[in-house]
């Protein structure tokens, strides 16, 4: 006992903090030495007491290396900065280049947008005298095609068989391929299919190249405006595409000419047409007689209907009743024009009530030098409304054929022909054919591939692989627009430079360059000494134009005519001779007529692989990624046929089937069908989308008829799901279910005069009473105003939206299903009967409420309003509860349904991605989106405004939608800014809220339409059901 | 004096009613629960898929879409918070107001509410775009900010008042079975079953003192829970009420969604109880048909009060002057969706009046048949509220239709799977009726019962 006593004495502590402690009782000195086993200064194995610290890190270590082996994160994608930067591009800042773009023989100044060496986005050129700032939905769209994932890589040759059908294409070189081309061209008999040509340096190497060759220049436009040249040259001796000086016109007549939606210069037109369109004294007015509902009839102040063969006879009346009734002109006296008329007596009355002549003969009168007559497609109306414009004293004035009139339209359905029967009689050996596709869009399309085979070797240059290129030997890449140097010439005097704005993404080569190649080898008269398109193009601006090289390439274009297009011009004289054209031909009208029409997002098919065009909703019927029979609801219900069910079209013995839609305003005989869908090889996304229809045209005499073609329809028992994005169309009345739908404050309409006596006319403003006086805004405060009289309903928005902000196209099946992502549309409106209604169109995107229903409602605060007054949408922090799109009374927000690169690959194949902005967050699935009044480009001027120490002019921010628009009717600025525009323009009584009612305070605010007419619609005829909806419902959806 | 109808039948002692209730748990099933077990778990499993594939590919496998952006989940989710209420109501108000009738079916009633709850509570969750994320409804101290949720938003108020909700019933419900848990415990004579019971008995002891906690405790939370039934149902109406769309912009729903709800409830509580009884013969001496009689009183009030709701919501939007406000109810009923409005109408107000016969509220078969009417009425009334007022509102270009898919169906049927799942498991591994709340009103033992 003592000597245990002892031993511990010895070992025990001389400070004790416990009898255990002095005791060394083995228990609490374990317990003593763990008392800080988690500090890291501690070492040991720690054997016994658990892990230890490094043995748990390495443990935990490999756990975590286990755990992860199973889910592989994506692969690392390394991004590499410019090793020597070039000194224009500055990272995250945009570059901006003037440009041109040519869309058949439309033509445009553009501003293309890049970053980091990609063009991204496309404004139109506000300094271009043809469409100025505005664009058409295909130009804003044209900056995909260049990322079309069908685009031709590399120089190929087709190996054909002895059949002529290709198996094999095989790659070759430039050298090689010109060198055989060179070889069969010294052969001689050699063609060159373009189309217009408008570029006045290709045409000067084409013209070069034919010289040196001796080939024969055939010119052949897809959708051809032959009938208005051939009519000029029959009544004015000129084969030219005149000019329409709408801005000078006070009175426009349209008979079957959609000169807002696809003829001519669309883009422009409607430009110079709103230019007159300021609701007052001396504003236009608009009278359509159409066959179609078109863009064009859709804002007509007054429209009527008639057949597609009534054209002319419509147009004879109004000569009539002019020159006999009112014996207005020298040729009053006529009487060979007295027999033509004689001989239209019977069909002038059939086509519309003689009250109807005389008034519209008397307008007509009332604005002469100041009106214009446009004809339909095809000759006898085109030589009508001439000979109309010539008695009115429009030629020269609102008709420019000499100062400035169109460049392209010259391609003709004849050359076509000559060219198939030169192939067919062995008379052409080569054929080398650049960017148009025969063999997709010709009338006669199986002809011309017949013909192309018995060529000795057929040489395709374009930018994709199409139908025709299938048929060719050689198949040579040419550049994107946006690739490559040129320059156009769209209107006489107007000179626009082409620049690229990216290293040619593939290797391909422009058209003129593979001239110049092709010549060189084949040493081929003056080309061959010809250095590049580029010095040609520079050439022409420096020498020809005496301008300053980098000023046109600053500007963008040189206009040399800016004084010449505003002054009038002398009048032609009218060649009476040409009437005999126009005479009546006994041919009994049929039972139903058909008109094969461009339709605005497809027009000849080209750009089809282009998924935004697919998904553009067509601005009257709102259908999407189909071609559809328009029927009028009257033919619908006496033929039994539903919205969706697919009919059978015939035309003598060709046939195509193709599902129906039903279409308020359409002539009860008139059946419509849209052109430029059913490619078949376009790529994987225009791909057997909708029919072909073309080969239902007929050609008589060379030119190809599209319209009043006569037709038999059978309806079929099956039916197709339409992508329509907008069932419903009426703004009051009934439902189909006989609902009433009460009175809506949706789109405004006043008449002139209503107009006139009272500015804010048939607005109905809701005195509402609030007891929060609301949030000051002290900085800026943006809005935005949309003037419903200038908006025309083109839907140019829409796609200049999509490109700014990276909206994700959903497909054919998505859009059956309500899941387009747009965030702004473009709602069209039927006011008065289905059978002879208005159209009213209004663009509706978010309207940054003040009171937003949107933000009080979402959970977790992913919708906020900003101290600026827009309503801000933070995507990383939705969680996709939806409440907010339920409780937005516009309907404007849009959510991610899907993940739809997965769920649609084929509409985000790669390369596709370049073209997105990287200043906008590409949105996950699950969450929700909608319109940021480009908060983007909000940020980038206040950036630009901090730096410069100053607040952001007005003016300075302009929306993508804005930007776009045609008719300048979309204004952004600051509303708490007394001198901005919008301010300003806020002023004006005409003003409202939508939905004010619901006192939402929105920051966008609409004018009333003005029609400049005696009664609207809306309040001449009690509303009456409308029938066309209970075919739409059931159709719209699934079937 | 009329004399009052026993609460339990057949003459049970006191020891009949602990082993008629205790049997399920304590004997194994027959093949008929098996089966019964199999294909509910069968449907569960289906669910689970259908929800797999809808969190793996987006929300849009679902018929839902623009201007329709809540459908099937929201209109189920409202659906089975309703049937819940019952549960709240018997085992809550109707102890407060002593009603004794209550005391056989409060067990299962107050089950019915906690798995009703669990299977509601999951669609709020799945039905976001990034179900993954919706953690972020609940305000927690973060590190973005921090950044709070907004509490403006009813569909804040809606996880406050659900998570509350499911909270206090669970503890209800748990607190109700201890002294019987503490019973099956007494009764185990396997080692392991004796431990799990014990431990949930939470050492019971059946004393005085703990009897006396007990009812204190239950009372206490019978109070709790009593403004609960008045308010989940408010508050999730406001999810609509609160929003400005015409036909969810109305100050009724609060009080017309509570009626709806206990209707519903009761109407589930109809049909598991008459399921109840034929499977399990010897239940029917405790729920008798005094019992069902008395749901099927409350489900015919109750229905009359929708009834009226559904009448004055017609009214109002007349009376309001609103055209779109009148379109949007004249629409509900006539329009594309009418048929179901018809559906409700038809199963809510006039089925259930055929309870004003007593042999109708008496017998099994046709209560049964009713019962499952209301069911059925009640979620086409949420259907009615939630999407014909969404298919078409303000601006008609934004119109549209709503077409459910597979996985519309699967998410209705499949949270039936999930239900009875956990429902069947419950039956036998927990007292279905409460033991002892059913003795005390036993006649055994009661002078009275003989003499008066």
């Amino acid at each position: 006992m003592t000597t245990t006593e002892n031993s511990l004495k010895n070992k025990s502590p001389k400070y004790w903090l416990s009898l255990e402690q002095w005791r060394q009782d083995p228990d609490f000195q374990r317990l003593a030495e763990q008392e800080f086993s988690n500090s890291p200064l501690r070492e040991d194995s720690g054997s016994e007491g658990g892990w230890a610290r490094r043995e748990f890190l390495k443990l935990m270590g490999a756990s975590m290396a286990l755990a992860s082996f199973g889910c592989v994160r994506r692969p690392a994608q390394a991004i590499v900065p410019y090793v020597k930067r070039p000194k224009e591009i500055v990272e995250g800042i945009a570059n901006y280049y003037a440009s041109s773009f040519v869309d058949g023989g439309e033509t445009f100044g553009v501003v293309v947008t890049t970053r980091e060496g990609r063009p991204i986005h496309v404004t139109g050129n506000s300094s271009h005298p043809i469409n100025g700032s505005g664009l058409s939905a295909r130009a804003h769209a044209h900056v995909l095609s260049l990322y079309d994932p069908a685009r031709l890589t590399g120089p190929t040759k087709n190996l054909q068989n002895e059949k002529k059908t290709n198996h094999d294409t095989v790659e070759v070189t430039y050298e090689k391929a010109d060198q055989e081309i060179a070889d069969q061209i010294r052969k001689g008999k050699v063609a060159i299919l373009t189309g217009s040509i408008v570029s006045p340096t290709d045409a000067e190497i084409v013209a070069d190249f034919a010289k040196g060759t001796g080939a024969h220049v055939y010119t052949w436009d897809a959708i051809s405006h032959e009938h208005y040249v051939d009519a000029q040259e029959h009544c004015y001796g000129q084969a030219v595409a005149p000019r329409l000086a709408l801005e000078k016109a006070k009175l426009v007549l349209a008979v079957n000419c959609d000169f807002m939606g696809t003829w001519l210069q669309p883009t422009q037109q409607m430009r110079d047409f709103s230019k007159g369109r300021k609701p007052g004294d001396g504003m236009n007015r608009l009278i359509v007689i159409e066959s179609l509902l078109t863009l064009t009839g859709s804002n007509a102040d007054t429209r009527y209907r008639i057949r597609p063969t009534q054209s002319t006879a419509v147009l004879m009346g109004l000569i009539q009743e002019l020159l006999v009734n009112k014996k207005t002109s020298s040729y009053a006296g006529d009487t060979s024009v007295h027999a033509i008329l004689k001989n239209y007596e019977n069909e002038i009355k059939a086509a519309l009530p003689e009250a109807a002549y005389a008034k519209i003969a008397e307008e007509l009168l009332a604005h002469k030098g100041q009106s214009l007559v446009l004809g339909g497609n095809d000759v006898s109306s085109q030589i009508a409304a001439n000979f109309l414009n010539s008695i009115l004293g429009n030629d020269g004035v609102t008709v420019d054929s000499r100062r400035s009139p169109n460049m392209g339209f010259q391609g003709k359905n004849r050359n076509l022909q000559a060219l198939i029967d030169g192939l067919n009689k062995g008379e052409i050996k080569t054929v080398i054919i650049n960017n148009v596709n025969p063999a997709y869009a010709a009338a006669d399309k199986t002809g011309f591939v017949e013909a192309l085979r018995k060529a000795e070797m057929a040489i395709y240059v374009g930018r994709c692989k199409n139908e025709t290129g299938k048929y060719c030997d050689f198949v040579l890449p040419d550049h994107h627009p946006m690739e490559g140097w040129g320059d156009v010439e769209g209107q006489k005097g107007v000179f626009s430079v082409r620049q690229p704005t990216i290293e040619p993404l593939y290797n391909s080569r422009s058209f003129g360059d593979t001239l110049i190649a092709v010549a060189k080898v084949g040493n081929f008269g003056a080309l061959a000494k010809a250095d590049s398109v580029y010095t040609f193009v520079k050439n022409r601006f420096e020498t020809k134009l005496h301008t300053n090289w980098t000023h046109a390439l600053q500007e963008g274009v040189v206009d040399t005519v800016t004084a010449a297009r505003a002054a009038n011009d002398s009048a032609r004289p009218f060649r009476v001779a040409a009437l005999q054209m126009a005479a009546h031909k006994a041919t009994p009208h049929a039972d139903l007529e058909l008109v094969l029409y461009p339709s605005i997002g497809l027009r000849d098919g080209s750009m089809a692989n282009v998924p935004w065009l697919q998904e553009f909703p067509d601005p009257i019927t709102k259908i999407c990624w189909d071609n559809t029979l328009i029927v009028s609801p009257k033919l619908a219900q006496d033929r039994k046929i539903c919205e969706g069910q697919m009919v059978r079209v015939k035309v003598g013995d060709k046939s195509v089937t193709v599902p129906a839609h039903i279409q308020p305003g359409l002539h009860d005989s008139t059946i419509g069908l849209a052109l430029g869908y059913g490619r078949t090889d376009a790529g994987q996304v225009a791909n057997n989308v909708g029919v072909n229809a073309v080969h239902l045209s007929v050609v008589r005499d060379g030119g190809v008829e599209t319209s009043g073609l006569p037709v038999m329809i059978e309806p079929t028992k099956s039916y197709e799901t339409l992508a329509n994005t907008q069932v419903y169309s009426a703004m009051s009345g009934k439902t189909r279910e006989g609902i009433d739908m009460g009175h809506r404050q949706i789109v405004v309409e006043a008449t002139l005069e209503q107009y006139k006596k009272d500015p804010s006319a048939n607005i109905e403003r809701e005195k509402i009473v609030s007891a929060w006086s609301g949030f000051s805004y002290t900085g800026y405060k943006w809005g935005m105003s949309v003037d419903l009289n200038l908006c025309t309903g083109c839907s140019a928005c829409v796609i200049a939206c999509q490109s700014e902000n990276n909206i994700a196209t959903v497909g054919k099946k998505y859009v059956s299903q309500g899941r387009e992502m747009f965030w702004v549309r473009v709602d069209r409106y039927y006011v008065g009967t289905p059978d002879e209604p208005d159209a009213v169109h209004i663009p509706v995107m978010c309207q940054h409420c003040d009171n937003a229903p949107c933000e009080t409602v979402c959970p977790v605060a992913a919708t906020v309003h900003s101290p600026e007054g827009t309503n801000d949408m933070i995507y990383n922090r939705c969680v996709g509860t939806r409440y907010c799109s339920n409780n937005c009374p516009y309907k404007v927000r849009r959510f991610n349904w899907f993940n739809y690169p997965r769920m649609t690959p084929e509409l985000h194949a790669s390369p596709m991605h370049m073209q997105l902005n990287p200043e906008v967050t590409v949105r996950e699935r699950g969450v929700m989106e909608k319109c940021t009044f480009c908060t983007q480009r909000i940020h980038q001027a206040k950036n630009q405004a901090k730096l410069e120490d100053r607040k952001v002019h007005d003016g300075e921010i302009q929306t993508a939608c804005q930007s776009s628009c045609p008719t300048n009717a979309i204004v952004f600025g600051d509303l708490n800014d007394p001198k901005s525009k919008l301010s300003q323009m806020l002023a004006e009584p005409r003003y409202y809220g939508l939905l004010e009612e619901l006192n939402t305070r929105p920051a966008v605010q609409y004018a009333s339409k003005i029609r400049n007419t005696d009664v609207l619609k809306s309040e001449e005829s009690p509303h009456k059901e409308k029938h066309h909806e209970k075919h739409e419902e059931k159709g719209g959806h699934h079937v | 004096m009329i004399a009052r109808q026993p609460l339990v039948l057949g003459n049970k002692s006191l020891k009949d009613v602990t082993d008629d209730i205790c049997r399920l748990v304590e004997t194994w099933p027959g093949g008929k629960y098996y089966a019964a077990l199999l294909s509910a778990k069968g449907l569960f499993l289906f669910y689970l898929c259908i929800q797999g594939m809808i969190v793996a590919f987006g929300m849009g496998m679902q018929g839902i879409s623009h201007p329709v952006m809540w459908g099937t989940d929201i209109i189920t989710f409202v659906f089975w918070i309703g049937i819940g209420h019952a549960g709240t109501l018997i085992s809550a108000i109707l102890f407060l107001f002593r009603q004794k009738w209550r005391t056989a079916i409060a067990r299962s009633a107050e089950a019915m509410t906690v798995f009703a709850v669990m299977t509601a509570g999951l669609f709020p969750i799945l039905h976001t775009g990034r179900p993954w994320l919706a953690y972020w409804l609940l305000p927690y101290p973060n590190q973005r900010g921090p950044l709070w949720v907004n509490f403006r938003s009813p569909l804040v108020w809606d996880v406050f008042a659900v998570s509350t909700y499911a909270t206090v019933s669970m503890v209800f419900w748990y607190i109700g079975l201890v002294p019987d848990l503490a019973t099956i415990r007494d009764r185990a004579k396997n080692i392991w079953r004796k431990r799990i019971y014990g431990a949930l008995s939470l050492g019971w002891r059946g004393t005085a003192r703990n009897w006396n906690h007990y009812e204190m405790v239950y009372m206490l939370l019978a109070g709790l829970s009593t403004p609960l039934v008045l308010s989940v149902h408010s508050i999730v109406s406001f999810d609509f009420a609160v929003a400005q769309l015409p036909g969810w912009h109305t100050t009724i729903f609060p009080p017309y969604f509570v009626a709806g709800a206990i209707f519903s409830g009761f109407g589930m509580v109809v049909t598991l109880m008459c399921i109840m009884r034929e499977v399990i013969p010897s239940f029917k001496d405790y729920v008798t048909l005094h019992h069902m009689e008395n749901m099927n009183k409350i489900i015919m009030t109750t229905s009359m009060m929708v009834g009226y709701a559904y009448a004055s919501e017609f009214f109002v939007a007349w009376y309001s002057g609103n055209p779109i406000e009148q379109f949007i109810f004249v629409n509900r009923a006539f329009g594309p969706f009418g048929w179901s409005y018809w559906i409700m109408v038809t199963c809510n107000v006039f089925i259930p009046q055929l309870f004003w016969f007593k042999k109708i509220r008496s017998t099994i078969v046709p209560m049964f048949i009713i019962s499952i009417f209301v069911n059925i009425g009640m979620w086409f009334e949420r259907f009615v509220i939630v999407v014909t007022s969404l298919h078409r509102d303000f601006l008609p270009s934004s119109w549209g239709m709503w077409h459910p898919t597979l996985y519309d169906t699967g998410a209705i049927f499949g949270s039936f799977g999930m239900f009875f799942f956990i429902f069947l498991i419950y039956v036998r591994l927990l007292p279905v009726i409460s033991i002892a709340e059913v003795k005390p009103v036993l006649n055994v033992g009661k002078s009275g019962a003989h003499h008066g």
